[in-house]
């Protein structure tokens, strides 16, 4: 378990040793591929725990997720709708669906701990 | 089961590298102080000098306040007559004698246009030139003998520049620029912008110094309707 919050340390350390920063118009993009990676991420972490876990759903989710929030963004401003609010939206939820999967996962997992 | 774990990783690092960039795109850049000694230097001066500046005048300040709590009734009417003229003179009730510039705005004669009009003076213009000589240390200022205070009002009224709501005749204007230091004004005036500016609508500027000027009070009424004493509490109170 202590693998992924290493790496993510990790990339958040490369991220910002590296010093890149993106123009100021696809910081949009950048923002809801972020909320795509989190939802991605929790939700594997939820099938994991759920033994649900299938690594092609979960590569191919992610980068599928990605790719269609910020389509989604694209074609938001080039109609002038702020669609990727939907996609916001849309992640928003799922990822309080999957904390919330997640957590009551943990507490069964110590609960039965315990009582074993 | 550790390959599931190392897709988490791998994700977790992508995630990380851009949660990263976005924290990074979004920090505001810092505004950086490019201001180089010379320049610090020199504001410092500045406000040092208006440091010394407000001391003064705290010091005049208190000098007087101190005069009113020492003084017997007829002495206390006395110093406040006497601030009330300081008063009346600093907004420029009363009639100012000094040296200065005088000013005479003629209109430039242009020799190929026969159908030259005698060109006017507009408020903008004397808005501006009033602005600058401000700024070079006019002390006082008054326009076809009308003085300038500080709501001195300069404005359009059916084509004519009006300037205390009375109207500027057409011919020649003398305007008259009280200053401590009259060459320096008048080198000021010879290559100010304001030159250029009339210059543009046929009219030229022209300025001699002279030594005793006499400039007019203003004849108005300055109008303190909307003026009231605060109170000392309301004050401490933070109240309007």
């Amino acid at each position: 378990m202590w693998l992924p919050v290493l790496f993510l340390l990790l990339g958040v350390g490369l991220g910002l040793l590296t010093d890149i920063t993106i123009p100021n118009q696809y910081s949009n993009y950048l923002s809801i591929a972020v909320l795509a990676a989190f939802d991605t991420l929790l939700g594997g972490i939820r099938a994991h725990l759920q033994q649900l876990f299938d690594a092609k759903v979960f590569v191919t989710g992610f980068f599928f997720n990605i790719l269609l929030a910020a389509m989604l963004a694209f074609i938001g401003i080039q109609l002038g709708i702020d669609l990727y609010l939907a996609a916001v939206f849309a992640f928003g939820v799922r990822l309080f669906q999957n904390v919330a999967i997640i957590r009551r996962k943990i507490i069964e997992k110590k609960l039965n701990y315990k009582e074993n | 089961m550790r390959r599931s774990k190392f897709l988490i990783s791998l994700v977790c690092l992508l995630t990380g590298i851009m949660v990263a960039i976005q924290f990074q795109s979004n920090q505001e850049p810092k505004q950086r102080d490019t201001r180089d000694l010379w320049e610090i230097r020199t504001q410092l001066q500045k406000e040092q000098k208006r440091q010394l500046e407000l001391y003064q005048e705290i010091a005049e300040t208190e000098e007087i306040l101190q005069q009113y709590q020492d003084q017997s009734e007829q002495e206390l009417v006395q110093t406040l007559n006497d601030t009330i003229q300081d008063l009346k003179q600093k907004v420029g009730l009363t009639e100012v004698v000094g040296s200065g510039v005088v000013i005479n705005v003629l209109p430039m004669v242009d020799e190929t246009n026969y159908l030259q009009t005698y060109p006017t003076v507009s408020p903008e213009l004397l808005n501006r030139l009033i602005n600058e000589l401000n700024t070079y240390g006019a002390t006082d200022i008054a326009i076809e003998n009308e003085r300038i205070i500080h709501t001195t009002p300069i404005r359009l009224v059916n084509g004519k520049t009006y300037v205390n709501n009375r109207p500027l005749p057409t011919g020649p204007l003398e305007i008259k620029v009280l200053t401590n230091n009259p060459e320096r004004m008048l080198d000021h005036v010879q290559v100010s912008q304001s030159r250029d500016e009339f210059a543009l609508e046929y009219l030229d500027l022209q300025t001699e110094i002279s030594e005793r000027i006499i400039l007019p009070k203003y004849e108005g009424v300055v109008d303190f309707d909307r003026l009231h004493v605060q109170d000392n509490e309301q004050i401490e109170m933070g109240e309007n």
